[in-house]
């Protein structure tokens, strides 16, 4: 790679919390893996894979965290996608005969048929069921950096009042990585990028090298960074902090500017699940007969009104690499503006939820494709990189300690926590100081003790998924988080008890292992 | 802190002493708008606070909503909500057939402890600005303290925590109350270290005919240390010190001998003109933070584009 003006790195972070329910089917919360390998990670390494095929030079991170790994690698859910692409097979095939009175309808319904057949194919045939290969692939030839996360998705600056409890998200985030990409991650995505500096010396034991902040994690830190978030620092116990470059993320996040709202594109809102005749769609709705989401959507988002024209996936193109074209201009603007005051080129780090491309964002894999093929084609002052080859490149950074921050609304604490979530807390604190307790108690635990020991700890991180208590603040599927926080706490003292009454009830721990699957080779000594 | 009315006093021991039996009740009567000071920024909090505050006017009200908002502005409890009266984790375990694998499961019922009955007061962070605290005292320090001061010790006190700002060297007091187990507290002071102290204090009016004199004050527990976040650019003019991460090799450079040496404000101002270009864009960093209104790491099926 030769020297450029500046760099461009490209974040994505793949996350869905760990949601597995062997004992139902009618937990519609499973769908959303299912939404995300469809419209998300089978469209992205597509992607990737053309342009290896074509033989355009990219470099993508992406964090992909342990619960959707685990999920991913998991034969369960894996039938149950398959079940869920032949059910839209069908659909999309009923569809074709349906939609035969109007060409363009008729022409999506074809689209969609193919599309998920498409799916299937790549799914069974190609990658075997198991997309991580797939991802493992991109980073053993060298285009992809595929870094981790914590065990569970905890928020660092509230689980840190117990510094153990942390380490151990670390731990854990880092073991499942090594299980599945068979080498050690170099980098993290923070959960929700919440950045306290009591986490670094953990992160450092555990060799990890850098982490992605929000932007004023950088801009405030201590001293001020000289460069702002176009460089990144390091905090004195030796953790590499990215910052996320502002304008780059109000493109393509904005809800009023941001590239996914053109007009061309999908309209997310609008499928045939609430559209379609109810006794005609019953089938591929939920059990319960509530109508959701089928990700078969005819309309483009036209203007804000009411009036929605029919999808045009070619205009929908053309649209995507206009913006495509745009986004590459701007970055050029910004690094001629910047190189100047600096005495390395700049990066500019752009982070995003994996999701967006593809789910929220349907052409948004499409975007990343053409964006990549034009960085390398034409002839501009910068090119892709990974933060660690930046840090490689360029290994002489600033000393300072980022900022306590998040990328939560307004940059800190308030949505995993305020009034709507702060009675979790409590529990969230006590169990993990039990869990510290039972490590304490039993250095030597084997046999049964041990199994209940090392449940107690899956238990206690999956109470601590920060996706609970985000989803109580948004509104929507509260039941369902409150369930889990109340289920995880339930099951953890429940054991605890158990195991501190040496009455350990062989059938409910068998019965909370298969459901809770998740780190099979979690040790408990973790909360030593 | 004005008097109280003979009959808020009552009102207010009878609430005290059939806590354990009422927790419900005292959950929606003591909710009150917080006066956190981003209150006006954020268009979601603020829709779902004053929710809040109607449900709790159109409740019981007692005399502990009027109490509360009379204490330090900026400051508001809240009683743990979601919870039930159940001293232990309740559970009921039965079992069903699953017509699939006609495998026996275990169906399972929980709900969380009402209390852990510990003596605690932890800190956290909400904001550069906000802390939260809860608490709970246990029934043995309860007991020890009631053998101690007489079985009506906590009717003749009132509990109280003490802000200590470690970095500014100063601390204060904050009156709260026997109905609240949690706490929202603004402080002025961002990037600075914390400690908070549960205490209590006479209540001058319940112990002035004590034969023997009350101690004026009685310390329960004190929270963990906590350093609030940092809200802005420090804009530090020190030589700066670079470290080769390959080498651990550490030099320091004066700003003079870089490029940026009278340029680091334009690169920061990069950053503020953002802020001036997307002004028509209601909140800046609700934009700049997906998490909260567009599709986030959180839960992917929520939110807008």
């Amino acid at each position: 790679m030769q020297e450029k003006k500046g760099y461009v790195s490209f974040v994505l972070h793949a996350h869905l919390p760990f949601i597995h329910h062997p004992e139902s089917d009618d937990y519609l919360e499973e769908s959303w893996l299912f939404e995300a390998i469809s419209e998300t990670y089978i469209p992205l390494l597509t992607n990737f894979k053309k342009l290896v095929d074509e033989g355009v030079d990219f470099r993508i991170t992406m964090s992909m965290t342990p619960p959707l790994l685990s999920m991913l690698d998991n034969s369960l859910l894996q039938k149950k996608y398959i079940h869920y692409l032949e059910q839209l097979i069908e659909l999309s095939e009923k569809e074709i005969k349906r939609t035969a009175y109007d060409a363009r309808l008729n022409e999506l319904s074809h689209y969609y048929y193919n599309r998920y057949s498409n799916d299937l194919h790549i799914f069974k045939d190609v990658y075997n069921c198991n997309l991580i290969q797939g991802f493992k692939h991109f980073q053993d030839i060298g285009v992809l950096e595929i870094i981790t996360c914590g065990a569970t998705h905890g928020y660092f600056p509230i689980l840190y009042v117990n510094e153990k409890t942390v380490r151990a998200q670390i731990a854990v985030g880092v073991q499942t990585y090594e299980r599945f990409f068979g080498r050690k991650p170099r980098g993290i995505w923070l959960p929700e990028c919440g950045y306290v500096p009591e986490a670094d010396k953990y992160l450092r034991e555990f060799g990890i090298e850098y982490a992605i902040t929000e932007t004023h994690g950088i801009l405030y830190a201590n001293p001020t960074p000289i460069y702002g978030t176009f460089a990144p620092i390091v905090s004195p116990d030796g953790l590499v902090a990215f910052g996320r470059d502002l304008e780059s993320s109000r493109q393509v996040w904005s809800s009023i500017n941001g590239y996914p709202g053109d007009f061309n594109y999908r309209e997310f809102y609008r499928d045939i699940g609430y559209e379609a005749d109810y006794d005609y769609i019953k089938p591929y709705i939920a059990h319960n007969g509530v109508r959701v989401h089928t990700g078969i959507k005819y309309y483009r988002i036209t203007g804000k009104t009411e009036y929605k024209d029919y999808y045009n996936p070619q205009w929908a193109m053309d649209s995507a690499e206009m913006q495509a074209g745009h986004f590459l201009d701007s970055r050029v603007k910004q690094i001629n503006d910047i190189s100047p005051y600096m005495e390395k080129p700049p990066i500019i780090l752009c982070p995003y939820d994996a999701e967006l491309y593809g789910h929220w964002w349907y052409e948004g894999p499409y975007w990343l494709y053409i964006l990549f093929k034009k960085i390398y084609y034409d002839d501009c002052n910068f090119s892709l990189i990974t933060p660690s080859e930046y840090i490689d490149r360029y290994p002489e950074i600033q000393v300072s300690t980022p900022c306590r921050s998040s990328w939560g609304a307004n940059g800190y604490s308030e949505v995993w926590l305020n009034q709507s979530n702060d009675y979790v807390h409590r529990h969230l604190h006590v169990a993990g100081d039990r869990m510290c307790e039972l490590a304490y108690l039993f250095p030597n635990a084997e046999g049964l003790q041990k199994d209940a020991l090392n449940q107690c700890a899956r238990e206690l991180l999956l109470a601590q998924s920060s996706d609970w208590l985000f989803i109580i603040t948004n509104g929507t599927m509260v039941d369902y988080a409150k369930k889990r926080i109340k289920d995880h706490i339930g099951r953890f003292t429940k054991l605890y008890k158990q195991i501190k009454e040496n009455k350990i009830d062989d059938t409910f721990l068998k019965n909370v292992q298969e459901q809770d699957c998740l780190f099979p080779d979690i040790d408990y000594h973790i909360y030593l | 802190m004005p008097r109280k009315t003979k009959e808020q006093k009552e009102i207010e021991s009878k609430i005290t002493t059939t806590k354990t039996t009422t927790a419900t009740k005292k959950t929606t009567s003591n909710k009150v708008v917080p006066t956190t000071k981003k209150a006006t920024t954020t268009k979601k909090a603020t829709t779902k606070k004053t929710s809040s505050t109607k449900k709790a006017s159109s409740t019981k009200k007692s005399s502990a909503t009027k109490k509360t908002t009379s204490t330090k502005k900026g400051s508001t409890a809240k009683k743990t909500t979601g919870t039930k009266k159940a001293t232990t984790t309740k559970k009921t375990t039965r079992t069903r057939k699953v017509s699939a694998d006609k495998k026996v499961d275990i169906v399972e019922y929980y709900d969380l402890p009402y209390r852990y009955n510990q003596t605690v007061i932890k800190l956290l962070a909400q904001t550069p600005n906000t802390l939260f605290i809860y608490w709970d005292i246990s029934d043995t320090d309860r007991e020890n303290l009631k053998k101690q001061y007489g079985d009506n010790f906590f009717e003749k006190t009132r509990p109280i925590l003490i802000i200590y700002n470690d970095t500014m060297q100063y601390s204060y007091e904050v009156e709260i109350n026997d109905f609240a187990n949690s706490w929202y507290l603004h402080v002025k002071d961002s990037d600075c270290h914390y400690r908070i102290e549960l205490a209590r204090k006479p209540i001058p009016e319940y112990t002035k005919n004590e034969p023997i004199p009350l101690p004026n004050y009685f310390y329960i527990t004190i929270s963990n240390p906590l350093v609030s976040p940092n809200d802005h650019i420090l804009f530090t003019q020190e030589d700066i010190l670079i470290r080769n991460i390959k080498t651990n090799e550490q030099h320091s450079k004066p700003i003079s001998s870089l490029k940026v040496k009278n340029s680091m404000q334009k690169i920061y101002n990069i950053h503020d003109l953002y802020k001036k270009f997307y002004k028509e864009e209601d909140n800046f960093y609700d934009l700049s933070n997906p998490s909260s209104g567009n599709p986030s790491s959180g839960n992917f099926r929520i939110g807008k584009i």
